[in-house]
């Protein structure tokens, strides 16, 4: 039983796949004809996670994190190898089409319209495939249509849309019988500035107006930053962090980060307290200062004595340059 | 699954067919080919006799067989590889995330290709065939209905066949071979070479315990007129348990294959 607030809720979900490793060369080829051998790679490791409705969770970390994997289980198109999952009280690996009713899905590197057809005629098979009435059918497009500029795109067959294109009709495609919960996976892959802006604002509003509960997956920090007010990071199929994106603005925020131009490569900053170099590249240096932010002065005016600098600037971390610190390993987080 | 959205991907499937009408033409005449060097065989054969009647069939009969069986062999004609490629390059995932049935959804993408195949091929061949050889098909109407349940059932076995032919995907990351194998089987087991009265003993045994002349064999000699009226509803039942059994088979697979399934990327 499962209270009535949470969307989704994950436990000791795990995922391992197995990957046969043939030898190098004929030798090896042959040996494995033979004797196969497996190695086991744990996609998603004993993830425990609850969602509550209307929430917007962004579900981010590295490649090969275990991110899409995640989502394939919830979604009903794999089976976990241990651990279970419950979206909006059901359980997808087990009532696949039950819950297939409820949920949206968009999956970048995918489309699930129809190749050859005109999108609209994707959307009508939708349409009859989760029994949209086509009064609530008609109000939602007309919604999706101005949200998401899909007007021009309505007659064209859907191998001829552009990626960005695609990627808007793919999302109207996922929202057609309004679901409660959207899985999204990388939906701003390869999108221009402004498509994303618009993406953004179209998901922003859906969550809002709708109460969507949203899981949005993404390498992109500015949709991090500017949508999901709860962020789950992984890490090797591990949750490194979970909670809320604004608490990790806040914990670094002090942390301000100064941007170091100087005019020739290879400068030593060395012997000043509390200074370290986090990034390089060129001539620039990015430093951060430990807790205490009253040094700052007194910092870059000890650069400045020692060498011959072009720019300088004193920025507030953003949430991009927080993350890579933590896939750096460079913070450690303890999860609140 | 609801008969309207069957319809709408038989009709996709239909349309998709259309596009491919070279293949078609050279189907026909393909088709036509192996009518005629069965009829020739089998006149041939019949020729080395005295005797007019073998296994049960008159030359008529057999020349009525061997037309009729291709026609429904021609009738059948779908893309077996269908699931193979969708496990392979990952596309089944997008038919999962929808609350269809992937089976169901394989069909009427059957029904739409074997639909083209009825319409460009088994008609043309059924129609020269009969001014140009000796073929007698008893017309009783009663009998024209079971041929189309018999017929329908025995589609829907073979759907079942390939489906779980190509659910092997889940384990096998080349299942050519198999196909191979089960297209032998199905041709000569189903009776679409020579009808199964004219088996050896010894394999009689083996052909009832197996499904295939439920698909092939069958549906043909009730159109025949070979079983008689009042057999013809324990042929059906019999095709309907095979259904059943069959649909146990494709689901055990179906699950115990989804558990090894991976997509990649994405
Ligand atoms: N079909 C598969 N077979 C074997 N290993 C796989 C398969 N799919 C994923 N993996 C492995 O599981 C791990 C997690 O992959 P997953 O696709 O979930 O990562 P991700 O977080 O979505 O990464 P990305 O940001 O690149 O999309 C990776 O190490 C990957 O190599
Ligand atoms: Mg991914």
């Amino acid at each position: 039983m499962q209270e009535d607030n949470i969307a989704i809720e994950v436990k000791d979900l795990k995922k391992e796949f197995k990957v046969s490793s043939s030898g190098k060369g004929i030798l090896g080829k042959l040996q494995a004809l033979f004797h196969r051998r497996h190695k086991v790679i744990t996609a998603v490791d004993a993830i425990n996670f609850k969602i509550k409705r209307g929430e917007f969770v962004g579900y981010v970390g590295e490649n090969g994190a275990g991110k899409s994997t995640t989502i394939k289980m919830l979604t009903g198109i794999l089976v976990p190898t241990s651990g279970s999952a419950e979206v909006n009280g059901i359980v997808p690996y087990k009532n696949r089409k039950k819950n297939a009713a409820k949920i949206g899905v968009v999956f970048g590197q995918r489309t699930q319209l129809w190749w050859d057809l005109p999108v609209c005629e994707s959307f009508d098979l939708l349409r009859v495939i989760f029994r949209v009435s086509r009064f609530d059918f008609n109000r939602q497009m007309e919604k999706l249509e101005k949200a998401l500029g899909l007007k021009p795109l309505l007659e064209m067959p859907v191998r001829k849309l552009s990626l960005g294109q695609r990627m808007r009709c793919d999302l109207a495609a996922s929202l057609i019988h309004n679901p409660p919960v959207l899985f999204l996976d990388e939906p701003t892959i390869g999108l221009d500035v402004l498509a994303k802006e618009n993406i953004r604002n179209f998901l922003s509003e859906i969550n809002r107006e709708e109460g969507t509960t949203i899981i949005l997956t993404t390498h992109d920090m500015n949709d991090i930053e500017q949508l999901c007010k709860r962020l789950i990071i992984l890490e090797e199929g591990r949750i490194m962090f979970d909670g809320e994106t604004e608490f990790l603005k806040q914990k670094f925020v002090h942390e301000k980060v100064i941007e170091v131009e100087f005019h020739e490569v290879g400068c030593v900053i060395q012997g000043i307290p509390g200074v370290t170099v986090v990034r390089e590249q060129g001539c620039k240096k990015w430093l951060t200062l430990d807790n205490d932010n009253s040094g700052i002065g007194e910092v870059i005016g000890t650069i400045a004595s020692q060498y011959k600098i072009k720019d300088i600037s004193v920025k507030e971390p953003s949430v991009e340059s927080i993350i890579r610190n933590i896939y750096d390993n460079r913070i450690r987080l303890s999860t609140p | 699954m609801n008969p309207k959205l069957f319809l709408k991907f038989v009709s996709i499937s239909f349309q998709k067919q259309v596009t491919y009408r070279f293949d078609c033409f050279v189907g026909i005449v393909n088709g036509f080919l192996y009518v005629f060097i069965f009829t020739s065989l089998w006149k041939a054969l019949y020729s080395q006799f005295d005797t007019t009647v073998h296994n049960g069939f008159t030359l008529t009969a057999i020349i009525t067989y061997a037309v009729l069986v291709m026609a429904v062999k021609i009738s059948f004609t779908m893309d077996d590889s269908i699931i193979y490629g969708k496990v392979m390059d990952g596309s089944i995932a997008m038919e999962l995330i929808r609350p269809t049935s992937i089976f169901f959804m394989n069909l009427a993408e059957n029904v739409g290709h074997s639909l083209f195949h009825i319409m460009a091929r088994t008609v043309p061949i059924v129609i020269i065939s009969i001014f140009i050889f000796d073929i007698s098909i008893p017309f009783e109407p009663v009998r024209l209905l079971a041929f189309l349940f018999s017929f329908l059932a025995g589609y829907v076995l073979i759907s079942m066949l390939n489906f779980t032919a190509g659910l092997l995907a889940f384990w096998f990351v080349e299942i050519f071979p198999f196909m191979l194998f089960k297209y032998a089987l199905f041709t000569f087991f189903a009776g679409g070479i020579v009808p199964i009265d004219f088996f050896p003993e010894f394999l009689k045994p083996l052909v009832n315990i197996l499904p295939f002349q439920y698909m092939l064999y069958f549906p043909t000699v009730i159109l025949t007129g070979r079983i008689p009226l009042t057999e013809v509803h324990s042929i059906i039942i019999a095709q309907l348990m095979w259904i059943l059994i069959m649909g146990v088979i494709c689901s055990l697979m179906w699950s115990a294959g989804k558990k090894k399934l991976v997509i990649q990327g994405g």
